[in-house]
């Protein structure tokens, strides 16, 4: 007999379980596909779960890239930025004094912005409209914790997290090179440019637990460690289990339906599949009112980003390298998107790891509007991703041995992210904290009781893994540690 | 511009009032001739010829039709026969009304809705996740009214058919003048009625058909004022006037709900889930604030008022859409929203809004009354609704 | 002689402000560089016969508190409605939104019978959401770093409106605030022409385009005149918007305000921390216990005043603060009336605005164009022809036209020069003979105004009308710069009445009376 049934083995599911487990409940964790595989091996693991799981000791290492990226400067040779504040500042000296002499000033402010985040990041989100004293109390706190940072914070608050990325690096830096590999933080996974609203904040969430100076995440191995620690926790998790329906008695969730026919029994279900996946596909709609309906088939999820995967004969001569000269070249490639084409010329953060070479090459639709997506077509992406790597890094096109494009839709077909969006909503500024996915759901829970949502989908949202997981096993608890 | 209905070229030349009010973005006749009064009166005593074609309609077909009416209505729409006729509320997701109408089971999979507003929107998010089609008929469906005594014998001549079978709320199809149409056994006015739906195309036909079925039995094209007194007196709300949608309310004292306006015998709280249906449950245990009643205001206190200003007493025969205070004593416990003159009870009679209890039946009320630009209080007494309610109507 | 107050600048600010500082007994004078008050809302004959608004074209939400106080009505102010809008469309249809509720309808109805429905309740959401608004517009916005009583207090009742509101409504506002235009409306309507005509006014005065966000929020624009008891302040003013100013001028002298045309302010007079006159041009020094700007912040603070009377930060902010002026304005004198082919001969649609908005896309990329500096080559427009609402416009049986133009960017590659400024105003008749295929053989005088032009005239930095840009990081308590959003400036008895503060920019007056109550309060 289980207590709470999870659907999803993806990181914020194994969380939520190991959680809930940990606080005595029997979970069982279903999962559709029948052996594991992650598609990103990038973020930030809050140091809090870390711990909790004891993920270090399940095998998960994690790898700072040092330099954290590398961009081709237009005279020849490239331009790196690294973990120490100094060498950095010194690579950038030789590129522009003016910038390395902003750069300590840049970095600092946004490291204070990122830390006042990261307080907003393991709990859930504010609620302006609680009627609860601790509620009304923890934003009093976060009001005293910025108004303690300073006047220049608070202010900063109130003016970069609305701002586009672009006008914000136009008032602090002049060389193209490094406001792009600024600009690209700022509209990594998302369908704008970098003239957008909005996107100062997503370079900013991108930065969140990182240190200051660094705006890239790590990249982290060990993919099995959450299902481990999750086991661990006496958890059990039931692979090529796929979820067909759950079950709801007079508004109330009942268990699941699997497509084997079986039905599982449980008082308590959470969901780390996306939002519209959850409650328009596996929940009678006659249980939602129309409006909620409406709002959740509003959500936006345009994944922009097809992740490309090279295999070379010998390991390049980079860790992380930036394909995307300027910031008008990241604007450009996305006036492509808006019209529905993939970029003639798109942006590539393309990541080693040994001979291998993972891509995110944005931006790239999930559905095109003209024409779709068929095999040409992804082997033409494929040849213009090696072309424009090739310009970047000599010699690397002919050692490429090995190829495979996953498109948005073929990221959605695969690992289930809606609309090919990874996140499962993209992180503009209506669908964060208190709005994301849709207002209604933003504390965890359903119009349907004791049915949660636990996956990226929910705050804190994508790149920082687990913390969806962790604070939804905190809702599902009754908000307690 | 206004639309005209396809029956436009029939009534045009009979509206020597020229007195056409608007509908649903169409004209109608407030009267064809030039007082109501003789038309009200084909209602009761022969057959009145109604122009409701600007009744918005939607065709609900598929295997999940009566799912999705079922999900949106607060009456069982699963449970229904074919050639069953319901009258029901739907109402949003807090319990409050957004509209009444019609929903008729034309066909196994085959559902008529008719409303007062537009509703394809509403229909269309409602129906996530079913295998249903909806089409707005409204422009493509005409629809005529005859009501009256003498209706049935009209129709059965027009259409050759025996009628008598046709109960109470019960559609059925049939052929008048060669035409197809479906006829269903309701109405607007309290009385022995009938609506005849058609095709628009085949509007001018069936109007002569009608016309020249009914001439022997005194058939009447009859506008919109008389249709107000008669469903007043058949204590019958009108959207707009009597209560107001959720979906326009602009502040929630807007809002009603079903068991605010008498309806509450519309609302299923034992079948499956529907768009309101914890909101209304919750309200039909703790009891509705407001209640939806009939007035009667007393004749010796009306002519009273008048006869202090040596008139005597000025009688809406048009009936009046307002809002109207009614007290208790001193204080203010409501307000009327439609009030007229019965010329066949020989009444005064409104429709009213009561907080709490005092809208039990036999509650005697005061009714603001305007005597010479000077406001007045009548005496008027609670009644069930209907006012008018004949046996004809059902039999 | 010393005044109580000085006004710098003649525009609808500056003259609402002075309205009310003379209204409440103060000495004040204005003083206006151009021969005549008005800045960018002026009226000018500028062929004979044919009056043209020069820089704007509508009155969008001249506040009613003010037109009841100034008694606008009563010193000749006539506000006449707009009431419909088309888009004509490239198939040779249109698309109309017309005032009149059935009418609407059925002809949203004939292009999707959905989005005829969506309407009424895309209506009522933004009246909700125009209430929730309407107390912050006529707000002074609190200093949220200070920790001064009267801003805590400020940032209170902030919150307890938002409270208020409810989560449904909160939520709903906050979205409107954040969303794009284009994705604001995606989630209520189908029909793109639509769409992109109601996306139009959310970019209008904007270096931004339909699908970037905070351009959502401007969309409530057309409905806060509905909360004010459809008071219709938004329309075209009788004589022009001209008229508009001069109203606010004559109310303002019959209140014992005084005011000079040509005569320019050069500088501020600064002693200590303390202003205290003006300089003109021309030497003259004129005194004054408080100077108040009614000209935009780049022009108040780095040219009249000076960085060294300034702390650095606020400097850094003024400097930092945008302009980009992206909007151009082309008046056009006609001999006849235009022929459009989607709905041909005169006819009411003549009488309300002509949308060039077919398609949102259409709006992109006359976006698009701009952002890479250049004009649109097929550009935005919002098109009316005031001599059919008003006769006197134009000589009889000729007409004038008014078209805002959008994007015509400042800073345009190469600079505007008058080769550039004609290839623009032939792009906009070109774009608009497409659909009234008589105009060019009509045209017989044509005005062309670019942003430089703009600046030029009227001294709006970058052409800029709202005097800076209106996008969220740049709003409310952060207009001009935070801290100094209040009407005050680091210097004591300079205060700023323009558009460049809260609420911003439209021919609102808001910012005048704003700054007038607070100067007032100061005990000037």
């Amino acid at each position: 007999m289980t207590d709470a049934i999870v659907i999803g083995a993806g990181v914020n599911g194994l969380v939520t379980a190991a959680y809930l487990a940990r606080a005595g409940r029997k979970v069982t964790v279903l999962e559709a596909r029948t052996h594991q595989e992650r598609a990103s091996e990038i973020g930030w693991i809050p140091p809090r779960v870390f711990r909790d799981l004891d993920l270090v000791r399940h095998g998960l290492t994690v790898t700072p890239p040092d330099p954290w990226i590398s961009a081709p400067l237009p005279a020849g040779g490239r331009l790196e930025l690294w973990q120490d504040l100094s060498k950095s500042v010194e690579s950038i000296r030789r590129v522009s004094p003016k910038d390395a002499e902003r750069w300590p000033r840049f970095t600092e402010r946004m490291a204070k912005l990122a830390r006042l985040l990261e307080t907003l990041y393991l709990a859930p989100p504010p609620d302006l409209h609680s009627t609860r004293v601790s509620e009304l109390l923890r934003l009093a706190g976060f009001g005293w914790r910025a108004r303690r940072a300073g006047k220049e914070t608070i202010v900063d608050l109130l003016r970069i997290l609305p701002m586009s990325v672009q006008e914000l690096l136009d008032d602090w830096f002049e060389h193209d090179t490094l406001k792009a590999i600024l600009g690209a933080g700022g509209v990594s996974h998302i369908c704008e440019g970098p003239r957008s609203g909005g996107t100062a904040f997503v370079l900013l969430h991108h930065h969140v637990g990182s240190p200051r100076g660094v705006f890239r995440r790590a990249a982290w191995k060990g993919v099995g460690a959450f299902e481990e620690a999750a086991r661990a926790r006496g958890v059990t998790v039931k692979r090529g289990a796929e979820v067909r329906a759950i079950v709801v008695k007079d508004g109330r969730a009942a268990g699941v339906a699997l497509a084997s026919g079986e039905t599982l029994p449980a008082s308590v279900v959470a969901s780390s599949a996306d939002t519209a996946r959850t409650l328009l596909g596996l929940v009678e709609a006659s249980w939602l009112d129309p409006e909620f309906v409406r709002a959740v088939q509003h959500i936006k999820t345009r994944g922009v980003t097809a992740r490309v995967k090279l295999t070379l004969a010998k390991a390049p001569d980079f860790e992380r390298l930036l394909v995307a000269p300027t910031l008008e070249y990241l604007e450009r490639a996305y006036d492509d998107a808006k019209y529905g084409r993939v970029s003639s010329r798109p942006c590539i953060e393309a990541r080693a790891e040994g001979s291998t070479v993972h891509a995110d090459v944005q931006y790239v639709p999930h559905t095109l509007r003209e024409g779709a997506w068929d095999d040409p077509r992804r082997n033409a992406l494929g040849d213009l991703v090696v072309k424009l790597l090739g310009d970047a890094v000599p010699g690397l096109a002919p050692r490429v041995t090995a190829r495979e494009v996953l498109t948005p839709k073929d990221l959605d077909a695969r690992f289930g992210f809606p609309g090919g969006h990874l996140y499962h909503g993209e992180l503009t500024l209506d669908q964060i904290l208190f709005m994301r996915p849709v207002p209604a759901c933003a504390h965890y829970v359903t119009p349907v009781e004791g049915l949660y949502l636990c996956g990226a989908a929910t705050h804190p949202g994508g790149g920082i893994l687990g913390a969806s997981g962790f604070n939804a096993a905190r809702a599902m608890l009754g908000g307690t540690r | 511009m206004l639309k005209e209905t396809p029956f436009h070229p029939r009534t045009a030349p009979l509206c020597v009032s020229h007195a056409w009010r608007r509908w649903a973005g169409y004209v109608v006749a407030s009267s064809y001739e030039l007082s109501h009064e003789r038309e009200y009166h084909a209602i009761r005593s022969s057959a009145a010829l109604l122009d409701v074609t600007p009744l918005y309609k939607y065709l609900i077909s598929g295997p999940d039709a009566a799912r999705l009416l079922d999900r949106v209505v607060t009456r069982d729409v699963m449970k229904t026969r074919v050639g069953q006729v319901l009258y029901t509320t739907w109402c949003d997701a807090h319990g409050k009304v957004v509209d009444d109408g019609t929903v008729s089971r034309l066909d196994e999979r085959l559902f008529r809705m008719t409303a007062a507003d537009p509703n394809l929107r509403w229909l269309h998010e409602n129906a996530v996740g079913l295998d249903v089609k909806i089409e707005d008929v409204s422009a493509r469906t005409a629809a005529l009214a005859l009501q009256g005594p003498s209706s049935r014998a009209i129709l059965e001549r027009a259409t050759g058919a025996d009628l008598s079978g046709l109960k109470y709320f019960r559609v059925t199809r049939a052929n008048l003048g060669g035409i197809p149409v479906t006829i269903s056994r309701t109405g607007y006015t309290g009385d022995l009625g009938y609506e005849v739906w058609l095709d628009a195309g085949q509007a001018l036909p069936v109007w002569d058909a009608l016309i020249e079925a009914g001439t022997p039995y005194g058939i009447t094209p009859t506008g919109i004022l008389a249709l107000d007194v008669a469903r007043i007196e058949a204590g019958l709300m009108l959207l707009e006037v009597d209560y107001f949608s959720a979906h326009h309310a602009l502040i929630e004292r807007q809002k009603s709900s079903p068991f605010e306006l008498n309806l509450g015998w519309t609302v299923n709280l034992e079948k499956g889930p529907y768009v309101g249906k914890r909101a209304l449950a919750e309200e039909a245990a703790r009891g509705p604030a407001w209640r939806f009643v009939g007035l009667e205001v007393e004749w010796e206190s009306l002519a009273g008022l008048y006869a202090e200003v040596g008139l005597a007493p000025r009688l809406p025969a048009v009936a009046w859409r307002a809002s109207v205070p009614v007290y208790s004593g001193s204080a203010q416990v409501g307000y009327a929203t439609s009030g007229c003159w019965s010329p066949l009870l020989k009444k005064y009679l409104a429709l009213a809004h009561l907080e709490g209890a005092h809208g039990a039946a036999g509650t005697s009320l005061e009714m603001e009354v305007t005597v010479e630009h000077h406001r007045k209080r009548a005496r008027a007494r609670v009644v069930k609704t209907p006012f008018f309610d004949p046996e004809r109507k059902r039999a | 002689m010393k005044y109580d107050a000085i006004v710098i600048g003649g525009g609808h600010n500056g003259l609402v402000n002075a309205a009310y500082l003379a209204r409440a007994g103060k000495k004040v004078l204005v003083l206006e560089r151009r021969e005549r008050v008005g800045g960018a809302a002026v009226t000018e004959e500028v062929f004979p016969g044919f009056k043209f608004s020069v820089f704007s074209y509508v009155v969008s939400l001249l506040r009613p508190e003010i037109i009841r106080d100034l008694d606008l009505p009563g010193h000749g102010l006539h506000i006449l409605p707009l009431e419909s809008t088309i888009t004509p469309l490239p198939n040779g249809d249109y698309l109309g939104q017309w005032g009149d509720h059935d009418q609407n309808r059925r002809e949203l109805y004939r292009h999707s019978p959905r989005d005829a429905e969506a309407y009424d309740d895309y209506g009522r959401e933004m009246h909700f959401m125009a209430k929730a608004v309407q107390p912050i517009l006529g707000m002074v916005p609190p200093d949220p770093t200070s920790l001064a009583p009267s801003d805590l207090l400020g940032l209170l009742r902030l919150s307890r409106h938002f409270r208020n509101l409810g989560r449904e409504q909160f939520h709903a506002l906050y979205k409107l605030m954040t969303m794009s235009s284009a994705d604001f409306l995606d989630e209520w309507f189908e029909n793109d022409a639509l769409k992109a005509t109601k996306s139009a006014s959310g970019i209008i005065g904007t270096f931004l385009g339909p699908r970037s966000p905070g351009t959502a929020y401007v969309l409530l624009h057309h409905y806060m005149g509905e909360i004010d008891g459809v008071f219709r302040a938004w329309g075209f003013a009788k004589g022009g918007t001209g008229a508009v100013s001069e109203a606010i001028a004559a109310a303002a002298r019959r209140f014992g305000a005084q005011i000079r045309t040509g005569a320019s302010v050069a500088s501020v007079s600064v002693k200590g921390n303390r202003a205290t006159g003006v300089v003109l041009e021309h030497g003259e020094e004129i005194e004054a216990g408080v100077v108040v700007s009614g000209i935009d912040p780049r022009q108040t603070f780095i040219n009249l005043v000076g960085e060294k009377h300034l702390p650095d930060d606020f400097t850094a902010a003024i400097k930092r603060y945008k302009f980009r002026g992206s909007s151009g304005k082309v008046n056009l004198a006609l001999s006849e009336l235009p022929d459009f082919t989607c709905l041909p001969g005169v006819g009411p649609h003549l009488r309300g605005a002509i949308s060039i908005s077919p398609s949102l896309d259409y709006v992109e990329r006359a976006y698009d164009d701009a952002k890479y500096g250049a004009f649109s080559r097929r550009p935005y427009m919002d098109v009316v022809i005031p001599s059919m609402i008003d006769p006197g416009m134009a000589p009889p049986g000729k007409h004038v036209m008014s078209c805002f133009v959008q994007y015509a960017p400042f800073d345009v590659q190469g600079g505007w020069d008058d080769r550039k400024r004609e290839a623009f105003g032939d792009a906009v008749v070109d774009t608009l003979a497409e659909f009234a295929p008589n105009l060019k053989r009509a045209i017989l005088h044509r005005q062309v105004l670019t942003p430089a032009d703009i600046e030029r005239v009227t001294g709006l930095s970058e052409g800029n009308i709202f005097q800076g840009e209106l996008a969220l990081h740049q709003l409310f308590f952060l207009r001009p710069a935070a801290s100094f959003a209040k009407y005050r400036t680091p210097l004591r008895g300079l205060y700023q009445c323009g558009a460049g503060t809260h609420p911003g920019g439209g021919i609102m007056g808001a910012s005048g009376r704003l700054a007038a109550v607070e100067i007032l309060k100061d005990g000037a």
